[in-house]
């Protein structure tokens, strides 16, 4: 007697969404604590606001808002292309499938090199904000230049980053309640940080109090298009996370109306705090360029891990400890993404078969996590070695991979809906011309960062033979890339001939 | 009479449909092959978004069960079935609990590499929380041919008649061969325990317990044992293992209520033992007796007690 056979209960008979995510057990706040987690503020703009006001100056609250704009063009874009193919979100399968296998292989690979750039910065910030913390704790202030020491520095890193591989391969995840605690205290240190900031320079006592001016709001003060390029490319960054709201669907409670009313809170709650702190940090500390002062090249890769102290005295403990856990567990979940999309592509034959392995035990990419691992170790490292200020030099990389794989998917939704572009006004808007425009600034941010980070004196100053770093690590990654790219279509071809994922558009179909 | 088989792709997961096919063949049960695929909590923020992954996972998870079924011989009755949960435990015992499962069969963890059981994760979270008796296969398991005998290890301790009334009922369905087993670690007062105390004993068990039938004692045939050994470990390395032969122990006192929690004691079995063992919850209530129910007159042999020397 033989009654051999599978009983595939897999995915539609018990409630859930195509990403494997319970269906209807996510509220409005639950959206929105999703939304903000994604971002984890206190990490973006610790990394995020020196670099930024390096380049733009007090018009950095300007460039904040402006840079909040190709984010939202093209995350509409985005939405349209998730419910259109929502079994395929990557920007690798959406562009193979838009513009064919090399421009889908490029996608991929561009958002692959920005999350194993962002992982090596996250790691770089958790370190910092370690051995602060440690100092703090311990109340002896030596503790906190350990990170100046490279080897020691290097070696935390790359154990921070095993650690975060080892939590992703096994499969463990953040829970809801630990991830509300982790919002809401990253938000209350901000907001405390922020008052203190404003005491100070009320009570006389700021390091260099400046007095807030309408200009400051006003993109087009920045003086040159190069400026404004790296700073908007910057601010790209500090977003990045938020239209992660856009793309829930069946795991809301209802998804018709949570995740538009998620996005929207989060943008605002996300833009008030980002305008309350960059005022504050601008109103206390200036632009200048010595002690203190927003402008000072020693203080803009880790902003908050010089000005916590004089602002918050004795509780700057707090503001290590928000940094320090919304970066660890932003580590954590972000290995999540580059091992999935690198598994991805090893399962289309894009890279070699290993990378489709999944564990048996864990039910986790296996080879794709340790390589997302290694990848991102080597990359601290090397940057480590080789820029004067690695945190600096990273994130303006980081700006700009961001910029190259959303500027190709947001293309590459217009080219996919093209027969739907003309046949009413909201097919019209999102998914032709808010991704049009969204995805050709980006590219052009992208150009343009490229071109100008080729000066030696761009970014942190670091350079090799002449070129600046910042486009080494950037031009160089992206090349990197399309090397192995002609390498896989030497080695295992049928990808690139289309026989694995076929081209194809949204036909039009009222 | 049905068991579900936790299946992994993997040395261990081949333990456990190993040991599944031995019990099934003696006890004429069909199997369900059941594998667990992740469910990931949406509160984890994984950025950017990456869909596709579950559908490249739902195939390989589908074709490694295609291999596991392949792994059970055609005299087997067996079905594979997904489920899906946060906890790879939880979804087990949820699916055990669905298909009326009389045994949770699952293979521990293939990583020690000196002892023959180590406990995964996965084994350990099912041991703390299953409801129903929970199977572990040792490392390297391969006999597929029928198990030959049952032995209970029945201690001195709340929990044993548990033991002893779940081993009858499963001696009594096809007559499997039953020993009963008392461990003595030697230095213990009762170091010279014999069988004849051990006899006694089992039939106090039986007798204070209400839903023991004293006269199945009679009935079947049982061998009954005493292990000596300087420890717990020893004694279970001293007693004579016949090739198909499965350990039936209980739960600890710790354990709640129909929930299992392995003692001092059973933990110090698992790490000693040659053979694949069955854990048997707190206050374990055959969920309907006629799972069990004999389908053949139970053979009274003439076998009577013999002790074993180390």
């Amino acid at each position: 007697m033989t009654t051999s056979e599978t009983v595939r209960t897999a995915t539609v008979d018990q409630g859930l969404s195509e990403k494997g995510l319970k269906a209807g057990s996510v509220g409005l706040i639950g959206a929105v604590v999703i939304g903000i987690s994604c971002i984890a503020p206190a990490y973006t703009l610790t990394a995020a606001l020196g670099p930024t006001v390096s380049e733009v100056g007090v018009h950095l609250p300007a460039i904040f808002l402006v840079g909040f704009i190709p984010m939202l063009l093209v995350a509409l874009g985005y939405r349209e292309l998730n419910n259109a193919m929502p079994d395929a979100g990557t920007s690798f399968t959406w562009a193979t499938r838009a513009f064919g296998p090399w421009m889908g292989w490029m996608g991929g690979w561009g958002l692959i090199a920005a999350t194993i750039i962002v992982l090596s910065n996250l790691a770089a910030v958790a370190v910092d904000f370690f051995y602060l913390m440690l100092a703090q704790v311990f109340q002896k202030p030596e503790l906190a230049d350990l990170t100046t020491v490279l080897p020691l520095n290097i070696a935390t890193t790359l154990v921070f980053i095993a650690a975060a591989c080892w939590i992703s391969y096994r499969g463990m995840e953040t829970t809801k309640t630990f991830q509300y605690v982790l919002v809401a205290f990253q938000l209350l240190v901000l907001g405390w940080f922020a008052i203190a900031a404003f005491a100070h320079v009320a009570n006389g006592t700021a390091f260099d109090a400046t007095t807030i001016q309408a200009d400051w709001f006003n993109p087009f003060a920045v003086e040159s298009f190069s400026q404004f390029a790296a700073g908007v490319s910057l601010s790209i960054f500090i977003f990045w996370g938020w239209d992660v709201t856009l793309t829930m669907n069946e795991e809301t409670r209802n998804p018709k109306k949570t995740p538009g009313r998620a996005a929207t809170v989060t943008v605002v709650v996300i833009v008030l705090i980002y305008m309350t702190v960059s005022l504050a940090t601008l109103a206390f500390a200036g632009v200048g360029t010595t002690g203190l002062g927003a402008g000072n090249p020693e203080n803009q890769g880790s902003i908050f891990a010089v000005l916590a102290g004089p602002v918050m005295g004795p509780f700057a403990i707090l503001m290590s400890l928000a940094i320090l856990s919304s970066s660890a567990a932003s580590l954590q979940s972000t290995f999540v993404s580059p091992a999935r999309t690198l598994l991805s592509m090893g399962h289309y034959q894009a890279l070699p078969k290993g990378f489709s392995k999944i564990s048996p035990t864990h039910k986790s990419p296996s080879y794709a996590t340790i390589a997302a691992a290694i990848a991102a170790a080597a990359f601290y490292v090397i940057t480590r070695v080789l820029s004067e200020n690695a945190l600096w030099d990273t994130i303006t990389a980081l700006g700009m991979m961001i910029c190259f794989y959303y500027g190709i998917t947001a293309l590459a939704c217009v080219w996919y809906f093209r027969a739907q572009a003309f046949h009413g006004v909201r097919d019209f808007l999102f998914k032709f011309l808010a991704p049009l425009v969204g995805g050709v600034i980006l590219l052009v941010m992208f150009f343009k960062t490229a071109y100008d980070s080729m000066d030696p004196g761009y970014g942190s100053g670091s350079n090799i033979a002449g070129l600046g770093l910042v486009f080494i690590l950037g031009a160089g990654v992206i090349l990197l890339g399309a090397v192995l790219m002609l390498v896989m279509y030497w080695r295992h071809p049928q990808f690139f001939k289309g026989q694995v994922l076929s081209r194809a558009s949204q036909p039009y179909n009222p | 009479m049905r068991y579900v088989v936790g299946y992994t792709a993997n040395a261990r997961g081949g333990d456990a449909v190993n040991l599944a096919v031995a019990l099934a063949r003696r006890q004429g049960a069909s199997l369900d092959l059941v594998m667990v695929m992740p469910q990931d909590s949406p509160y984890n923020g994984v950025y950017p978004p990456v869909a596709g992954f579950e559908s490249i996972l739902a195939e390989q998870v589908t074709q490694w069960l295609d291999e596991g079924l392949a792994l059970i011989p055609e005299d087997v009755p067996a079905r594979a079935h997904i489920r899906r949960g946060e906890s790879e435990a939880e979804a087990l015992i949820a699916a055990a609990g669905e298909l009326g499962a009389a045994l949770l069969v699952i293979g521990a963890s293939s990583t020690g590499l000196f002892k023959r059981f180590s406990i995964g994760s996965v084994a350990s979270a099912l041991l703390h929380a299953s409801t129903l008796p929970v199977v572990l296969a040792p490392s390297g398991y391969s006999r597929t041919e029928p198990i030959t005998r049952l032995t209970c290890a029945v201690g001195s301790r709340a929990g044993a008649e548990d033991v002893l009334r779940t081993g009858i009922a499963m001696a009594r369905r096809r007559s499997l061969p039953l020993r009963v087993v008392s461990l003595v670690a030697q230095g213990a007062d009762d170091a010279d325990a014999t069988v004849a105390q051990a006899t006694a004993h089992l039939r106090e068990i039986a007798e204070a317990s209400q839903d023991v039938d004293v006269s199945a004692l009679d009935k079947l045939d049982i061998d009954v044992v005493v292990g000596h050994g300087r420890s717990i470990e020893d004694a279970v390395d001293h007693l004579d293992w016949a090739d198909g032969e499965i350990l039936l122990i209980g739960s600890s006192r710790l354990a709640h209520n129909n929930s299992i929690f392995l003692g001092a004691t059973a933990n110090r079995i698992l790490r000693a033992l040659p053979v694949p063992m069955i854990v048997v919850p707190r206050n374990y209530v055959l969920q309907s007796e006629e799972l069990f129910h004999t389908t053949q007159v139970p053979v009274v042999a003439a076998a009577g007690p013999t002790e074993v020397t180390k």
